[in-house]
């Protein structure tokens, strides 16, 4: 079987609104951009097309059949997965590795600015019978979530804090980022509390964007591009869609992701292996959450790094260079790419002012939000082993 | 750089759409039984797999771990153990409760299950993980049959 690589990115957005644009114009745009980096025309040099996506974000019913002729992919391969973008990232590595497509898109959008009642399809989500009855903002399910992770692992209220100061920070030098800011800890602290122990500021803001990346098998890849990121490792999993049957402090669905991404990739220790890493920050508390999943920190560990600057751009363990969702803005199904995207510029050497020393290897990991317990992860490397 | 931005898009040209999505859910074997249980007797159940040993509350007729299918019901008790909790500030529309409302998901006492709810007749600052609290049924002939038959989870005195 024949390794895979990333060969080419594109990108729209991220923004709060796009009023001059379509949903299905944004993609066109990001999957331009994504065409021209990687030197292919989609109509002769790509095999199959995959979308990522979910009726109720687009507000339109079977959205699946709308997306081939904003791609180039009418009267081709292709299929919409309903997830989060790094599971369209991990079956379009699988569909190259049956040896019948060689070329495959990969795609995830957001127009989050059509939704006029985000939280009620977030409530939708819901389980009809024994939770949605309860009424009330669906985002209380992130507080109770908080709760106990702040619980079990000692982590406090500022530790999160200074996660939401990092990332926005971070996107300051992000120009697809939508939220860049320069914040106190006291901000973020002092902001409106909303689902105790989470205040606004630690949730990620709606964004519009869309993100294109085309994958190649080896022999193409090396023909297209002289920095291939070559896709080591995939893994997703989801844990039961009960609330009540889940344990709630810790998020096992990353961490069976990554031992099947880590496997494959064959890595052994991960904070050894993995120089930087894009990981889920929904909400402020899930990038902690996810680091000790990952296995990149011990078990409440990641509170006290982030606090002593380990996972600053200029720590030994940078986490979120891009911004995270909290700064680049919660694209419904574009997180995961949003990470990915920011692994494989920082790969190429093409992350510009916020381009990190000498990295080899990077994570890219995805959470599908609330209620849901379902993530993926990805192992990127400059080299393919 | 401002910390919010303007994020409401009607101010410019567009077609606004509604999508209508009415549905009945019909509450299934499990839960036809569990809410006639709740609505007839004030009485919380759950199903038991015999080979994990897990009692499963809300019940379920099948085992997610082993995926046999469940047949023992039992009847649980309403007491149960604050597993997390939170105290929501803001309502559905984004707009300020006048009440914060407190939910938690009760952990139900001897089972591996339990119900998310909310916490009533309890001082806020006094809710805490670990917490005894007992469910309050709404008066009998108030119940139809809804997790909402359950009033609130209180503190076990
Ligand atoms: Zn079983």
């Amino acid at each position: 079987m024949e390794d895979v690589a990333i060969v080419g990115v594109g990108c729209t957005g991220f923004r709060p609104i796009t009023p001059e644009f379509s949903y299905k114009e944004i993609m066109f745009e990001a999957a331009t951009r994504a065409y021209a980096d990687a030197n292919v025309n989609p109509r002769k040099d790509i095999d199959a097309f995959i979308t990522c996506g979910e009726d109720y974000w687009d507000g339109h019913s079977i959205f699946d059949e709308f997306v081939p002729d904003q791609l180039g992919a009418v009267l081709k391969p292709l299929f919409t997965v309903s997830a989060d973008g790094l599971i369209g990232l991990a079956t379009a590595y699988m569909l190259i590795r049956t040896g019948q497509f060689n070329t495959v898109m990969v795609e995830a959008h957001s127009k989050a600015s059509d939704i006029l009642t985000f939280t009620d399809i977030v409530a939708f989500g819901l389980d009809p019978i024994f939770n949605r009855p309860l009424g009330g903002h669906p985002y209380y399910i992130a507080g109770l979530e908080m709760t106990r992770f702040l619980h079990e692992t000692g982590t406090t209220k500022e530790q999160c804090a200074h996660v939401v100061v990092k990332n926005r920070k971070n996107a300051l030098a992000n120009a697809c980022a939508a939220y860049g800011a320069d914040l106190t800890l006291e901000d973020v602290l002092q902001s409106e509390p909303m689902f105790y122990p989470l205040n606004r500021l630690d949730t990620s803001p709606l964004a519009d964007g869309c993100i294109v990346l085309v994958l190649a098998s080896n022999h193409v890849a090396k023909k297209l591009t002289d920095t291939p990121v070559w896709v080591r490792g995939v893994g997703w999993n989801s844990d039961t869609s009960w609330l009540e049957s889940r344990e709630w402090g810790r998020a096992i669905y990353a961490e069976l992701a990554a031992n099947m991404a880590y496997k494959m990739a064959g890595i052994k220790n991960p904070p050894k292996e993995i120089q930087f890493a894009e990981v889920d920050d929904l909400f402020s508390y899930k990038e902690l959450q996810h680091l000790e999943a990952l296995k990149l920190c011990g078990r409440g560990e990641a509170g006290k790094l982030t606090e002593e600057g380990i996972t600053q751009r200029d720590g030994q363990m940078p986490v979120n260079v891009s911004g995270g969702a909290l700064g680049m803005g919660y694209a419904p199904e574009v997180l995961g790419l949003q990470r990915v995207l920011e692994a494989a510029l920082q790969l190429r050497g093409q992350a510009g002012r916020r381009q990190l020393c000498d990295v080899e290897t990077g994570l890219a990991q995805s959470w599908r939000g609330i209620p849901t317990a379902t993530g993926a992860v990805a192992v990127l490397s400059r080299e393919v082993k | 750089m401002s910390i919010e931005k303007i994020s409401d898009p009607r101010q410019v040209r567009h077609w606004p759409g509604h999508m209508e999505a009415d549905y009945i859910y019909t509450h299934g074997i499990a839960g036809e039984r569990f809410f006639k249980e709740i609505k007839e007797n004030g009485r919380i159940t759950g199903t038991r797999c015999k080979h994990c040993n897990l009692v499963y509350v809300p019940p379920r007729i099948y085992c997610e771990r082993c995926f046999e299918k469940l047949e023992e019901w039992i009847d649980v008790g309403t007491k149960g153990t604050i597993q997390t909790f939170t105290v929501a500030y803001v309502d559905i529309d984004g707009s300020k409760l006048k009440q914060p409302t407190t939910y938690a998901m009760i952990k139900i006492n001897g089972t591996n299950g339990g119900l998310l709810h909310k916490i009533g007749e309890a001082n806020l600052k006094d809710v805490k993980i670990g917490m005894q609290v007992e469910a309050v049924f709404k008066p009998k002939e108030e119940r139809e049959g809804s997790v909402n038959d359950i009033k609130h989870f209180k503190p076990v005195k």
